[in-house]
Parts: structure tokens; sequence; C-alpha cells
């Protein structure tokens, strides 16, 4: 157990060394306001999160880099069940179509939520 | 406080020296070919400790690292509603399922279930720490094998987020993040898990960290699941 934990410290001080991936994706707080939403479920939280999510989308246009995935849907997802259909409708085909491979999950997404595809 | 100053030092010397045993080719083979995944399906955690809260701390920051690594994630709350409405209120359910329900209901070419085996916290007057002992599985879901996998032992300071130095976005997470001490921990120990992960298309790192060395520990803390 010990001998783990040590290797561990070892193992991540020299991969931290080593050159910082990058993929381009700001993230914001995503996920404190994401927590938070799910700690206190409530009108608030809700729309904390939503605008961390439209944030993260405008962050990326201004530095032109790729939308991280699953932002659009998790946007669409939440702003299909405030009742904004045709903003949420959108936002899910922009996530398919940066990610084509997300066609068959955003295709459930459309069904459960009931929207028209 | 005198050991951990050493073990530092000891690390950097180590890290410095290169004496690491295992590329990250020679360790995980399965995600340097077609069998690598573009896309992975993050299953809610399975929480086998009595902290019910721990569950919530990392599905909301397992989405962050997998993606920074270059793979396609689903937004793990979605997920979790398509599950209830499929009637799995626990991931624990579905562990053992062919995966190929996966590809087939989500399109995705793995799945990822990560299972927190401790999540103990320790109050002190003036430091605490948690205890945290975690588990992942990525199976290919095409052939159903195990083409990635990591679990890890660790205890994380609580109070100064002493360890939130190694990476310095994790720094400016912590700060940002007031909410809890939690979110910035379980986002760190994400982290961690996936430095070890061969990194995917959408990296800048894609297919060129195979020489990457990895110390052997982490196959080895892997190969303790089964």
């Amino acid at each position: 157990m010990k001998n783990h934990s040590i290797l561990l410290i070892l193992t991540i001080i020299f991969l931290a060394g080593c050159a910082t991936p990058n993929t381009g994706y700001y993230w914001e707080n995503y996920s404190g306001t994401l927590y938070n939403f799910k700690k206190n479920p409530n009108e608030k939280t809700r729309a904390r999160h939503i605008k961390e999510l439209e944030t993260i989308i405008a962050k990326a246009g201004q530095k032109g880099s790729r939308v991280p995935p699953g932002v659009h849907a998790e946007l669409g997802y939440m702003l299909a069940q405030n009742g904004e259909k045709s903003t949420a409708a959108s936002h899910l085909q922009k996530e398919a179509d940066i990610y084509p491979e997300s066609k068959t999950f955003i295709e459930r997404i459309y069904l459960m939520l009931g929207l028209e595809e | 406080m005198k050991n951990l100053t050493l073990i530092f030092a000891a690390s950097l010397f180590l890290a410095s020296c290169g004496t690491t045993t295992q590329t990250k080719f020679d360790a995980y083979p399965a995600m340097y070919d077609d069998r690598q995944p573009l896309s992975v399906l993050v299953i809610p955690a399975i929480n086998k400790t009595t902290a019910a809260d721990a569950t919530d701390y990392f599905n909301v920051t397992i989405t962050e690292p997998l993606s920074n690594t270059g793979y396609y994630t689903m937004p793990v709350e979605i997920v979790k509603d398509i599950f209830l409405k499929e009637g799995v209120v626990d991931s624990a359910m579905i562990k053992g399922m062919p995966t190929s329900i996966f590809r087939k209901n989500f399109g995705v070419d793995a799945v990822l279930f990560v299972t927190i085996n401790a999540w103990d916290k320790n109050y002190a007057v003036i430091a605490g720490n948690v205890t945290v002992s975690m588990e992942y599985v990525m199976l290919s879901t095409d052939s159903n094998e195990i083409i990635w996998q990591y679990s890890a032992t660790q205890v994380v300071d609580t109070t100064a987020q002493s360890s939130g130095f190694i990476i310095a976005d994790l720094i400016s997470t912590a700060l940002t993040t007031a909410t809890t001490d939690y979110v910035p921990i379980a986002k760190q120990v994400n982290y961690q898990a996936f430095a070890g992960l061969p990194h995917g298309k959408y990296s800048t790192l894609y297919r060129a960290d195979g020489e990457q060395e990895i110390l052997v520990s982490l196959k080895d803390a892997a190969t303790d699941i089964e």
C-alpha cells in the first residue's frame, strides 16, 4: 500500500516533467459549477452551470480552439429541459458536427427529450 | 514532514535520471493499433465505500482529464439520466454485461468503468487528508477486452492542497473552486490516473507518446484489479 503511494508520487513527478499534452480545450470552472448544480439543484445553480457551458463555448470561439467534447451536448440537454427547444436542437447538432462519432449518442438524446430531428 | 521532503527530493533526483521501466507502448499495446478508441463512454462511478458523496466528486471531474488526453467523452450526467430511464440505478448492475451493447446504444468504441474502493476522510486539528483508492478499467466495445487499466491508492492532503503544485492548472482550479475542497482533489486523482493513458486522436500527442516512459508500478497496480 505504502509502496504504491510512493511510486505514484514518483510517477506523477516524472510525468509532470514531460511535455504538457495539448488538446487546446478550455474548461473554465466546469467541474465546480456542475458539482454545485448536482449538490443543490435549483434555478440558480442550474443557470450558473448553463452560463459556464456558454462561457466555455465563447472562450473556444475567441481562442479559435475546438469546443471540448460534450459541452454543446450538455448545454443542449439543459436548454431542452428549460423548454428552449430550438436553441437546444442547434447545440445538439453542433456537437454532432464537431464530433461525428457522437451521432448515435445525440440521436438518443433527441429521442429522450422528444425533440424533432 | 521531513520524510515528505526527502521523498520529494528523491523523486526529483530519480525523475531527472529517468529511472523508469516501461514505455506506454509496451504497457498498453492495444492503444497503439486499431483497438484504440476514438470515443469513450464513462460509466457513472461505482462507489464501494460508505461515503455517498464521493460518487459525485468523481463523476463531475472525470470528463475534463479524459478529454484532455484526446478522447471523445460524453457528459456523465446525461449518461446517468439515460441509464436511469433504462432502469439502471447502479452502474455495478451493468459491469459484467457484454460491452457490445454500449456500441449499439451509444456508438462508442470503448467503455470506462471507474470504481471507488476507498474514500476515507481523516480530520485533524491542523491537517486533514483523504485516503483514496481507485480502479479504472477501459474495455473495447468491439472485442470486450481490457485495453487499459489503472489502479492506485493514495493519501491526499486536504488542508493545503499541497499536491496541487504538481500540475500548474490544477492550482488555478483549486483556487477558483471555492465550493468544496473535494472537487479539485477528485479532479487531481482523475488527472493522475490518465497520466499513464496513451493519448487519443484529439491530442497533439496522439500516437506520439508510445516511447514515453511510465513506472511499471502503474501496470502492477492495475493488475491488482482482478
